[in-house]
């Protein structure tokens, strides 16, 4: 059992577990945050700073970002002071002065009471800069094909030279965790495409499922896959199945486990 | 021939950075081979060396030639003035009354206490012996013999603040570094002096490496660290080559690498270049830049002396801290405390830039009031203009008017007055410069250096030069101001790290201090300066003109026309608002409207 840690968010007393930050301590506790770049699966970057919270108690009066800030025993959270929603507001108008007609970005300034911006810049794009993209395609999958270019205002996301990124391996996960759908991908036939910024990124042919026949998944990204998870020697995966269809599939266990009796080390 | 008793002869030729593009190099090649001509070179060993910068760049090149152990400065030394000066005083015995430097050098350094500056400009940067000679590494040598609390206590007592910016306490930051879990600790050298016409510590390493080191030998003892890190920008070339010089010296004399100065004591330094980016003058993003990836800061909320470079316990300070640490330790914590204010102890260095007439690099004992900084040591302001207001802190710092003048320079009273110390550049400005230009341009500076991680540093600024735009070319309405105010607060909360934080820092201060101004911009449709070009006019008063032509033969956009000895007039559709037949006007009679 991980430590409990005793803090108060909006006046709740709230235990959360030692090493969680205050944005999921208080998801946990079913108090909403605004947050734009925080995703589950992704080390925190505290870069939109929608998520922040007045803090006190246990430490000095200060602003942070609760997707950062660890909890810590006696701290005192506040989610909603006057000053905070003001700044709040004001990050959000300063958003939606780029990216004007982006949905989920409009929504999200409805719920925290924002209609319009007065900073509008006739810009219209969807990426908000938030760098989850970024984060999924560099930390977890490990292809590096996204990256940032120029910085400040001019800071964006693109590929190598913002030509077709030959590092790029097709699995999609930078349009599953963009917020806003500035990147789309597009499954049709044995083709699939990612759009980011309405221009194609990159192509790919998709493989057939050997059971169900549907096409699935790029060459390149099964291929890589297979490398990150069967480093072990001697083990080849040589079947083509669809993560539906293996999820059907009985398998039989192993007849000989090549190490000892654990995972294997790479797992 | 000189005469025949015995001579001594030491030509210290300045060659920081601004000597050596006054000449400086040529200068040193010209006295050698005039020595040389005059047969001294044979006779006398004469010792013709560069020496740092000493601080009054507005001279350059400087020359001290000391004979017999009397000492006379040259000012504005080229090769061809060499032969006259090496016949006439070194050979003659009379010096060369007209080159020789006038009151306001002597007025110049009078107000100073140098002690950072101490050997710039006395000994060879790039000779380890000069150092030595001069009493280098002694503390070094002390501090290695004493124990690291012992060292602490030293600084702690001492009151030396960091003379980067923030002006955290050193020997605290010290203290919390060497609490920290971990066996591996690294100690770091800010030398990514980025602030506009800041130069303090490109003159330090230039004029006199082995202090940062021997301070940094002593840190590392202090912390328990084997390696140190000297982050420094690659446009400072000559500082990078005396650090490396001083450095390769240092090693050959077991001063630094295994068992340094005979103990059991492993140290190393290592030089990382910066590849020019503002951002990486921030502790967090100097770090990650360290680690190879791109300059960002880091949004975490550990002290970097827990969680630094690589994870690891890091203590950083700046060049001029380093430098200050060779001395407390030598002469004590109760010497250093008793210079400087109150709260702010020993001296700290400001480059003097803008309309000031001396123009250079001062070190004065904190809590000297502004005016004496401004109006003595900088000789007041050129032309016999006002005095408006000086900037301080670079970027992050604010605009001290002149009711303020009589404030003492430290670490508190400035950041009462809305500004801060940050490295210590200090940009003087006369009452032809528009404030809200000014604040326009720091904010310019930081939307351009951002790195763009975060919203309101990105975005938020961006606004704030787009209604200050808006301000200069007329378009500003009353909402303009409370904008302003509004960003500038939310910036100033959520910002991720200490650029963006201080980055409405200059809107602030000159809101505070200039709102007149903002309003003459926004009501008035008029810059009381004259720079805005969309707000300022210039007409020629009929009376006060001689028809003497030179405006209109110096008007670039031939806008000025009228017959000789008559008054002139100048055409407003053509006018593009230069200033030339402004600044030209030898009777006043161009004047702004």
């Amino acid at each position: 059992m991980p430590t409990m840690i005793n803090l108060t968010i909006n006046g709740e007393k709230i235990a959360a577990p030692e090493g969680t930050s205050v944005l999921q301590a208080a998801r946990q506790a079913g108090i909403f945050i605004p947050t734009l770049c925080d995703y589950e699966a992704l080390e925190p970057e505290g870069t939109c700073r929608l998520c922040i919270v007045e803090l006190s108690g246990s430490i000095r009066p200060c602003i942070r970002v609760s997707c950062i800030q660890e909890v810590k025993e006696g701290l005192v959270v506040e989610t909603e002071t006057e000053r905070i929603i003001k700044n709040r507001r004001l990050i959000l108008e300063l958003l939606l002065g780029r990216s004007p007609y982006c949905r989920e970005l409009l929504d999200l300034a409805g719920k925290c009471g924002v209609m319009t911006s007065r900073f509008l810049t006739g810009e219209d794009d969807d990426c908000i800069r938030c760098g989850r993209c970024v984060r999924v395609c560099r930390d977890k999958i490990g292809a590096y094909a996204l990256c940032w270019v120029n910085r400040g205002y001019n800071r964006k996301v693109a590929t190598d030279f913002e030509r077709l990124s030959e590092y790029c391996i097709g699995c999609g996960s930078c349009a599953q965790v963009c917020p806003t759908g500035a990147i789309k991908m597009e499954d049709r036939g044995n083709q699939r495409r990612i759009y980011t910024w309405g221009q194609v990124v990159a192509r790919f042919e998709l493989e057939k499922c050997e059971k169900c026949g549907r096409y699935f998944a790029p060459r390149k990204y099964i291929d890589w896959m297979r490398r990150k998870a069967f480093k072990p020697k001697g083990i080849e995966l040589i079947d083509l199945i669809c993560p539906e269809c293996l999820r059907k599939t009985e398998r039989p266990a192993p007849a000989k486990v090549p190490f000892g009796n654990g995972a294997f080390p790479a797992w | 021939m000189g005469s025949t008793t015995a001579k001594e002869i030491v030509i210290s030729v300045c060659a920081g950075t601004g000597g050596v593009a006054a000449g400086g190099f040529n200068v040193i090649e010209a006295f050698k081979a005039e020595l040389d001509k005059n047969g001294l070179s044979a006779n006398y060993q004469p010792r013709v060396h560069k020496v740092g910068c000493r601080g009054f760049c507005a001279k350059d090149v400087l020359v001290d030639v000391q004979v017999d152990g009397k000492t006379e400065t040259y000012q504005f030394v080229t090769p061809e003035k060499v032969a006259p000066i090496v016949s006439e005083h070194i050979v003659g015995g009379k010096p060369v009354k007209k080159w020789l430097v006038k009151k306001d050098y002597h007025i110049f350094h009078d107000k100073q206490q140098k002690l950072v500056l101490a050997n710039c400009g006395q000994i060879d940067p790039e000779s380890i012996e000069e150092y030595i000679a001069a009493g280098g590494y002694r503390a070094a040598s002390k501090a290695l013999g004493m124990g690291p609390d012992e060292i602490i206590e030293i600084i702690k007592a001492s009151g030396l603040r960091g003379r980067g910016g923030g002006g955290f306490p050193t020997g605290i930051k010290w203290e919390s570094c060497r609490r920290a879990s971990g066996v591996v600790k690294y100690v770091l050298c800010n030398a990514d002096e980025g602030d506009p016409g800041a130069f303090m510590d490109r003159s330090i390493i230039e004029g006199n490496p082995h202090a940062v080191i021997e301070g940094m030998i002593i840190g590392a003892h202090a912390i328990g660290s084997v390696e140190g890190f000297v982050y420094i920008r690659a446009e400072y070339p000559l500082a990078v080559e005396r650090l490396r010089r001083a450095l390769e010296q240092a090693r050959e004399k077991h001063f630094l690498g295994k068992k340094i100065f005979g103990t059991e004591m492993d140290f190393d330094i290592k030089i990382v270049l910066g590849a020019g980016a503002f951002v990486c003058g921030e502790s967090t993003a100097l770090m990650t830049s360290i680690e190879d990836k791109a300059g960002e800061p880091r949004p975490k909320y550990v002290h970097t002396t827990d969680r630094g470079l690589w994870g690891k316990p890091s203590n950083l300070n700046n060049v001029e801290t380093w430098a200050n640490v060779p001395m407390i330790i030598e002469k004590g914590a109760k010497w250093y405390a008793g210079i400087g204010s109150e709260r702010s102890k020993g001296t700290k260095i400001f480059s003097l830039v803008g309309k000031i007439n001396n123009t250079g690099l001062v070190e004065v004992p904190m809590g000297i009031p502004l005016r004496d900084v401004i109006f003595k040591i900088g000789g007041g302001i050129p032309k016999k203009k006002q005095f408006k207001a000086v900037q301080t802190g670079g970027p992050s710092g604010g605009c001290i008017p002149a009711s303020l003048l009589d404030m003492p320079l430290d670490y508190e009273h400035l950041s009462e007055a809305g500004s801060m110390m940050g490295s210590g550049g200090m940009i003087v400005m006369d009452e032809d410069t528009c404030m809200v230009d000014v604040s326009k341009y720091f904010l310019q500076f930081c939307v351009d250096e951002g790195c763009g991680q975060c919203t309101p540093c990105r975005e938020g600024v961006f606004q704030m030069v787009r209604l200050l735009n808006e301000i200069t070319e007329g378009k500003g309405t009353e909402k303009h101001i409370g904008l302003l105010e509004e960003l500038a607060a939310t910036i100033k909360d959520t910002s991720l790290c200490a650029l963006g934080t201080s980055a409405p820092n200059p809107v602030i201060s000159t809101l505070r201090y200039f709102r007149d101004e903002y309003e003459a911009h926004i009501f008035d449709k008029h810059c009381p300066a004259g720079v805005c070009k969309a707000l300022t006019h210039f007409y020629i008063d009929a009376d006060k003109c001689t028809g003497c032509t030179l405006c209109a033969r110096n008007c670039p956009a031939g806008a000025i026309t009228g017959e000789k000895k008559e008054p002139h007039v100048i055409d407003q559709d053509k006018c593009i608002v230069c200033r030339i037949c402004y600044e030209n006007c030898k009777f006043g009679a161009v004047q702004k409207g």
